[in-house]
């Protein structure tokens, strides 16, 4: 266990863990969501490019002061709900060093404006096809949004900035937080591994155990086929698979569970191959215990170990398998996962907008996650060899 | 003639993560032979004469430590680097190896081994090759056909044979012989150690032979070495040991032996 | 039956097999088959001309036997998608999969073995720690992203390679200013797909040699004063060219997937991406056709590799009965 706990991977995984199942809390809004303009940069390059930002004034926070560094926004809107306004008073705005406040709008309830409207901007003295954005952030200082005058306002006033940064990892061509779309990717990347390689190893095992317990022409067969499925190549047939039967998630998995047990059932054959004629086993055959019963209670549980090994190497293939599959546009659109995330990037021109945070994140993810596990597997191989050169119990 | 002086050879373990592990299998030992003479090397598995052996052409795995010197008419061949050690191997000192050691390249004809030794020492051309390598099976008791053969199509007997003819490829003046007659039945081996000795006797050849069969080193030799866990313990011409053997180990082993002849 | 006319008879079974499913996939769809996938695409006319020409008009035996006389003689029918003969538009694809493939999977192998017997011969080394990671690595990005990384830095934001296509639009005149552009846009495919498979050979190739370079008979050569070329070269390689061969023969199949993915990468004209657009696009002619030349390659790939290494491991020789 001490060994475990100093591997880099063990730590890897339980973080990746986390994040599949609680990741989702850390954003307000669901990955789906449009929350900036499309291909917004990460926050913490380009410093002055405008970030997409939200201003709300309301009866607790009647002004808001902030700073504006960087160059004016794209587009901006004004919102005041609800529907219950108060004359006289305004919606104020000062601007650095100004000594007099502009009226963006009355405090009027149900009140909408957008940055582009002719009427906002004759409002704010511009002509019609000013900036009225450029106009209102025209200086870099300490701004001000308030409310004029006094009284209960029982309504929020929201302003709306869109610039071109957002969030730790920008958004892509549809204004999705990418950030949000990579804790979401865990969770499918995580599920579809270990699913399909769970369901995998379990045909395994059985055909495995079957074939090198009863021997004869049960072992024949079975090896015969795995020789066959060995030697088809595994992403044709999923291609075809996914094309006909769906692109569901679970079809996915269970497509990939029957191409990927052969491996385990070679492994768990020559094992139980070399167990099978130990003096213990012949005793207990001599005394009358039913195969199944054998197979039970006395091979499957030395070979639990080994299979342990085995299917935590085998999670990768999976992973990047369902992952090619989704690249290639095959999976559930519905579903976000890293392959997707790379579809979206490629059939959408990432590129060619130079979004490279939308490429990074996914196929750095699963690099990772494949990683860990081939780490951990070769960890628990190692744990697993010098029992099994132990040889039988006697 | 070779001369052993204080040798000491430990094992070490090369991983890709370096050394690790170490037994010592020779301890300060120190022993002379002359050439057109038969040495025996006896002793138990274990007891390092193999070592001793495969330390005189510099044969030991990496990572052994070798302290003390191999002499060969005074040169020290434990001093020499691999590519000094690569011009006297075969040309003066040839191996015989352990039948049971695949010292054969599996993919290769029994003839192309002997070829290319022709053609890298000597330089032979093809036909003189060709030549030389049926003589040579001739002179180890084989059929010049044995030549197209692949290694695994020859019997235990017969690829020791080959080995022998290998080893006289060009014409060295040692033959080192690790357990010639091991897994071999009864008269195969008598075949083997008779050829053996004739080409001490033909070709005043030096040959020091390593076994663990004492009777049949003591049989052969004209002086017999004796090893135990690394030590050379005693040392003479076989009736020397038999008669008044000088240490207590020896002695324990030959009034075995003597028992065992008392029986029959 | 002697070992070889099994082997033939067991590949043969299996092209059987793929024959009857890919039959069965296209006629057993609910309705009639070419309403329900071309639908807009086609006349009522041209509808009735297909169905004439796949038989469907006829029983289904029939029906079968006709589909097994068509794709023998690689007559694959016409494609839905594009109306012309799925074998014509094979021709055209066909040469720039089999470089794509071929001369990557050359160079990776090359490279790979290359490296693989230099981490052998130096073990502890740096090297050695490199080619295992660099196995570990090449295994866990996947292809698609490599690939994309590649196109973005050397073909979008410093424009050394074009971005997407065989050749450019419209292709140059003359001989070496043709090949030139091909190479152009070949080569960051060709690079990336080596770059990603070159690892897994130098692991293998460095596995097996520390394991050959570790036999007794690798000593007795030693012992016999040959040089350290002639013992890598006459001994080491000779005897890892059987296991190189076949490997190398068996992975062609597996290789085709990452060609589907490469081709649509940088959307080259191959058979990888008209397969891929065969299969979204429900085109059953074109698939059905890609998926059988796929099934030939697979099944020839697998005898050829049985017997090349029948001859070059002449201790397998024996045993396949020529006694």
């Amino acid at each position: 266990m001490r060994h475990l706990l100093a591997r880099w991977s063990f730590w890897c995984l339980l973080l990746l863990v986390l994040t599949a199942l609680f990741g989702g809390r850390l954003f307000d809004a669901p990955p789906e969501r449009e929350v900036a303009a499309a291909f917004s940069k990460p926050l913490w390059i380009e410093r002055d490019l405008p970030p997409t930002k939200e201003f709300r004034l309301s009866a607790d926070t009647p002004s808001l002061r902030f700073d504006w560094r960087y160059a004016p926004p794209s587009r901006l809107s004004l919102r005041i709900d609800p529907s219950v306004g108060q004359t006289g008073r305004f919606v104020e705005w000062r601007k650095p060093g100004a000594p007099e406040p502009l009226h963006l709008a009355p405090l009027r309830g149900g009140f909408e404006a957008d940055g582009r409207d002719i009427a906002f901007k004759r409002s704010l003295g511009l002509p019609p096809f000013g900036d009225a954005a450029a106009s209102l952030f025209s200086e870099r200082g300490s701004y001000e949004l308030a409310l004029s005058g006094e009284g209960g306002f029982e309504g929020e006033v929201v302003l709306k900035l869109e610039g071109g940064r957002w969030g730790l990892l920008g958004t892509d061509q549809r204004g999705r937080d990418v950030a949000a779309l990579f804790v979401a990717g865990v969770r499918v990347s995580l599920i579809v591994g270990i699913f399909a390689t769970l369901l995998a190893t379990f045909l395994g095992t059985s055909f495995g155990l079957a074939a090198g317990y009863l021997g004869g022409w049960i072992d024949g067969l079975l090896m015969r086929i795995v020789d066959l499925l060995l030697s088809i190549p595994l992403l044709p047939v999923l291609m075809a698979l996914a094309a006909l039967w769906g692109k569901g998630l679970w079809q996915l998995v269970l497509i990939l569970s029957v191409f990927s047990w052969m491996g385990t059932a070679r492994t768990v054959r020559a094992l139980v191959l070399t167990l099978r004629d130990a003096p213990y086993i012949e005793g207990l055959r001599g005394l009358g215990a039913p195969p199944g019963y054998i197979l039970r209670k006395h091979l499957l549980p030395e070979t639990l170990p080994v299979l342990l090994a085995t299917m935590t190497l085998g999670v990768p293939g999976a992973i990047l398998s369902e992952a090619g599959l989704s690249f290639l546009g095959l999976s559930d659109p519905r579903v976000i996962s890293w392959g997707r995330m790379l579809h979206e990037a490629h059939s959408f021109g990432a590129f060619t907008a130079g979004a490279w945070w939308m490429l990074l994140p996914p196929g750095l993810g699963i690099a990772l996650l494949c990683l860990v596990f081939l780490d951990l597997g070769k960890f628990l191989e190692e744990r697993v060899d010098p029992r099994l050169r132990k040889g039988v119990r006697s | 003639m070779i001369s052993i002086r204080n040798l000491s050879i430990t094992y070490g373990r090369m991983t890709s993560r370096g050394r690790s592990g170490e037994t010592r299998a020779v301890k300060n030992l120190s022993l002379s032979v002359e050439k057109g003479k038969l040495f025996a090397l006896a002793g138990e598995s274990g007891s390092g004469k193999s070592s001793v052996l495969m330390a005189i052409p510099g044969l030991l795995p990496e990572g052994t430590r070798v302290s003390g010197e191999i002499l060969l008419d005074g040169r020290n061949l434990t001093a020499l680097s691999e590519e000094e050690l690569n011009a006297l191997r075969w040309r003066r000192i040839a191996l015989i190896p352990q039948g049971a050691m695949n010292s054969f390249t599996p993919v290769l004809t029994v003839g192309r081994h002997l070829e290319e030794v022709l053609d890298v020492h000597l330089g032979l051309s093809k036909r003189s090759a060709r030549e030389r390598t049926d003589e040579l099976l001739g002179m180890a008791g084989l059929d010049a056909s044995l030549a197209s053969r692949y290694p695994h199509e020859l019997s235990g007997g017969q690829k020791q044979r080959a080995a022998i003819a290998l080893a006289l490829a060009c014409d060295p003046d040692w033959l080192l012989c690790d357990e010639p007659t091991t897994a071999l039945d009864v008269i195969t081996q008598k075949g083997i150690v008779d050829t053996l000795k004739s080409l001490v006797e033909t070709k005043g050849v030096g040959m020091l032979l390593v076994s663990h069969d004492l009777p049949l080193a003591a049989s052969v030799c004209s002086r017999l070495f004796i090893m135990k866990e690394g030590a050379l313990v005693e040392e003479g011409t076989p009736r020397e040991i038999v008669v008044h053997p000088k240490n207590p180990h020896s002695a324990a082993l030959v009034n075995a032996l003597l028992e065992l002849e008392r029986e029959e | 039956m002697n070992y070889w006319g099994r082997r033939i008879s067991g590949a043969l079974l299996v092209l059987a097999l793929v024959l009857v499913l890919n039959f069965l996939l296209f006629r057993l769809m609910p309705g009639d088959p070419v309403a329900s996938i071309v639908d807009p695409r086609f006349s009522p006319e041209a509808k009735e001309q297909l169905r004439k020409m796949y038989g469907l008009d006829r029983p289904l035996p029939v029906q079968f036997a006709l589909y097994v006389k068509s794709t023998l003689t690689f007559d694959f029918g016409i494609s839905f998608l594009t109306g012309l003969p799925v074998a014509q538009e094979l021709r055209s694809r066909v040469p720039n999969t089999v470089i794509l493939l071929g001369t990557s999977l050359l160079l990776s192998a090359a490279l790979g073995t290359w490296l693989g017997m230099k981490a052998a011969l130096r073990r502890g080394s740096l090297l050695e720690r490199c080619v295992l990671w660099s196995g570990a690595l090449s295994f866990s990005f996947p292809s698609f992203f490599v690939q994309l990384l590649l196109l973005m830095f050397f073909a979008s934001m410093i424009p050394l390679f074009p971005l997407r296509g065989t050749l450019s639009v419209p292709p140059p005149a003359g001989g070496p200013a043709l090949l030139f552009d091909y190479l152009r846009h070949m080569a960051l495919p060709v690079f990336s797909l080596v770059l990603l498979g070159f690892g897994g050979w130098a692991i293998y190739v460095r596995n097996l040699t520390v394991k050959i370079l570790g036999e007794d008979f690798i000593l007795l050569a030693r012992a016999r004063g040959l040089p350290r070329k002639n013992i890598l070269r006459g001994h080491v390689f000779r005897t890892m060219l059987p296991p190189l061969l076949t490997i190398f023969l068996l992975s062609l199949p597996s290789v085709v997937s990452g060609a589907v993915i490469t081709e649509t990468v940088f959307s080259l004209h191959g058979v990888g991406r008209f397969l891929l657009e065969a299969v979204t696009g429900h085109d059953y002619p074109a698939a059905g056709a890609a998926f059988f030349l796929l099934s030939l390659l697979t099944v020839t790939c697998n005898l050829l590799s049985d017997l090349l290494y029948g001859i070059t491991d002449p201790r397998v020789r024996l045993e396949r009965g020529n006694r």
